[in-house]
């Protein structure tokens, strides 16, 4: 979150990935640092899937990570 | 101890400090993913930089030294350089 | 605040008369009048039966307490009287007894009341008072650096500022008795309502102390007068930003500069009285380089630009020009770009000095342009002796100036490249002044060693179409 605050308040809006487990973290984080970056949140785990359901995880994700940058209600 | 401060400005923008504007579309811009360097992560960005690539959009990859630490200057400057817009994953 | 009828103490460990009149609480007691006793540091230390722990000095605070031990008489829920320190016939009448005290000497002084010591009795007054500052609160997070954060919210001019804590505008707030919700006006662009209370946030951000925010509120007050036309001056792609000169006596008494880098930096009232009032255009009024501010080039001066004349030569003073008494404080507000030297080290008399700086003034906005910008100008001592020996008035200077600064009509207009035809303004029958008749200011500052004037132009756009200089007295 610290990386996205810092590119942010260079000019460059910008989103963080992370499994759903984070959610509470980043919410924290947020609060601590007076920043909340936009997020986007996906099942978890991760560290033990294949490949190829990584590859699933990003086509489901697809949509939502455009939305991550390029602003929610965009197409 | 908290620190409160009394607002110095006419008290035109919210209290929550709001990221700022996003683009509205990817058209012409470049999007730089950043890699945090935990496991699995590099798959997920792959796949979503070859999704992404498909639709003509132009990607640049990015790389941190370790997840446990804010990304360096150095590679912060370069994307900020380079990039529209960026995504950082992936977090578990 | 509604109290329990009877008698109400205060004391602590920490003072010697405390211990003294201890023995004295249980006499009152056990004659049955009912008693609190509020301790400001050692609860236990009392042998008295009803205490109440002050640590906070919540109730010192709200009791008014300054001196311990303080003893006084509630009736009907009120205060009727008090007795401060021990001495026997005052605590005799305040509790209605006879006899207190036997074998203490008559009287022994108090202690300071750990509620007023420095520091404490502001956040006393932040915390239980009735607070007077009404501005958005605003809490900095955990991890956030608290300077990092007023750069991130956008309320610096570049350089750091100094956190705005309730405590520091709590005394900034001290160095006025204008009230902290006194409107001054609304502040362009976004025509927000800028009160004493918002100045005081910017000048605790700009590095003030508070006897300077009189002179603050006097500027803020002076660029808001529509005369001064801040909008405008502020939007233009000009280089000009707003200047404060300072008269009269509260000079002296903030410790301003008008002698050497009477221009430049170093000078703490100097530097952040004009920061102040920059940070209140940009942070009340939300103009910002690039947003509302359009300027091409800006200037260093729109960091801050303030500065006192010198009011020991033989001159009048700009203030006294303007109609204030010597003895009376005042800002005089100018739109000005940077300076501009002027060198002359060979002018013993008063007419070549002038020839000299009519020539740098003529240079002014465009060698070849006419009433576009006023000017101020800055006169050296080492200048000012010239025109003080010759017994010359800042109004015969003045005259001189405008006399030596006609340009012909044929010369007017920018575009002088040979063979270039020049905007029609004028022809060579007609001479025009450089200056309008009240478009040249003349003040005194500078350091001892030097034979130079400094030159500063304003905005291009004055009078009806712009700016001209404000003045405002500067009110305690």
């Amino acid at each position: 979150m610290h990386d996205i605050q810092e590119l942010d308040s260079r000019g460059i809006p910008g989103g963080f990935v992370a499994s759903e487990v984070f959610r509470t973290a980043a919410r924290t984080q947020g609060d601590a640092i007076g920043f909340h970056a936009d997020s986007l949140f996906v099942a978890h785990p991760i560290q033990d899937r294949t490949d190829a359901e990584m590859r699933a995880l990003a086509d489901e994700a697809l949509e939502a990570v455009v939305a991550l940058v390029c602003g929610k209600d965009s197409p | 101890m908290t620190s409160v401060l009394l607002d110095p400005t006419g008290e035109l923008d919210p209290v929550q400090r709001l990221p700022c504007k996003k683009p509205g579309s990817l058209t012409g811009l470049t999007v730089g993913l950043l890699d945090i360097s935990k496991a699995r992560g590099n798959v997920f960005l792959d796949r979503i930089d070859e999704l992404l690539a498909a639709r003509g959009v132009k990607i640049l990859r990015f790389k941190k030294p370790t997840f446990t630490r804010p990304a360096p200057v150095a590679l912060l400057q370069e994307m900020a350089r380079q990039c529209d817009v960026v995504v950082e994953g992936l977090a578990d | 605040m509604q109290l329990p009828n009877g008698l109400i103490a205060v004391v602590k460990r920490d003072c010697p008369t405390c211990l003294l009149v201890d023995p004295v609480l249980q006499e009152i007691e056990r004659h049955g009048v009912p008693l609190t006793v509020y301790i400001q540091d050692d609860p236990s230390f009392s042998r008295a039966s009803r205490i109440i722990d002050d640590r906070n000095l919540e109730h010192s605070f709200r009791f008014g307490i300054e001196t311990v031990p303080t003893l006084i008489h509630i009736a009907d829920g009120r205060e009727t009287q008090r007795a401060v320190g021990w001495q026997r016939e005052e605590w005799e009448t305040v509790s209605g007894l006879k006899s207190l005290g036997a074998g203490l000497p008559d009287y022994r002084p108090g202690c300071g009341s750990k509620s007023v010591e420095p520091g404490t009795a502001e956040r006393l007054a932040v915390r239980y008072g009735e607070s007077k500052m009404h501005a958005r609160r605003l809490t900095v997070p955990p991890l956030e650096d608290d300077l990092e954060l007023c750069f991130a919210r956008g309320w610096s001019d570049g350089l750091p500022v100094v956190p705005p804590t309730e405590a520091r505008v709590y005394r900034m707030l001290q160095g006025t008795t204008r009230a902290a919700d006194e409107i001054l006006g609304l502040m362009p662009p976004n025509l927000s309502p800028c009160n004493v209370e918002k100045v005081a946030i910017n000048a605790v951000l700009a590095g003030c102390k508070p006897e300077y925010l009189p002179v603050v509120i006097a500027a803020v007050e002076a660029a808001l007068d529509p005369a001064f036309c801040l909008h405008g001056l502020l939007a233009t792609t000009w280089f000009s930003g707003p200047m404060v000169i300072v008269n009269g006596p509260i000079r002296e008494a903030i410790g301003m500069n008008w002698q050497g880098n009477v221009l430049g930096q170093g000078n703490r009232a100097n530097a952040t009285i004009g920061r102040a009032l920059q940070l209140v255009v940009r942070n009340v009024g939300g103009g910002k380089p690039q947003e509302a501010d359009q300027s091409t080039f800006g200037a260093p001066g729109k960091y801050g630009f303030c500065f006192a004349e010198d009011e020991r030569t033989p001159w009048t003073t700009l203030s006294e020009d303007r109609g204030f008494r010597r003895d009376q404080s005042s800002v005089t507000l100018f739109s000005a770009d940077g300076p501009v030297g002027c060198i002359d080290q060979k002018s013993r008399d008063p007419a070549s000095l002038i020839y000299s700086l009519a020539g740098s003034l003529r240079i002014v906005n465009h060698i070849d342009l006419a009433n576009a910008a006023d000017a101020v100008v800055v006169i050296g001592p080492e200048h000012g002796r010239v025109f003080d020996q010759a017994g010359w008035s800042k109004a015969r200077v003045v005259a001189a100036l405008h006399e030596r600064l006609q340009i012909s009509g044929q010369d007017l207009g920018m575009g002088t490249a040979p063979g270039a035809s020049k905007d029609a303004t004028g022809s060579a029958k007609h001479a025009v002044s450089k200056f309008r008749p009240e478009g040249l200011t003349l003040a005194r500052a500078g350091g001892p060693a030097g034979l130079f004037s400094a030159i500063i132009p304003g905005w291009l756009m004055k009078g009806s179409l712009g700016t001209d200089p404000v003045s405002k007295e500067i009110r305690l």
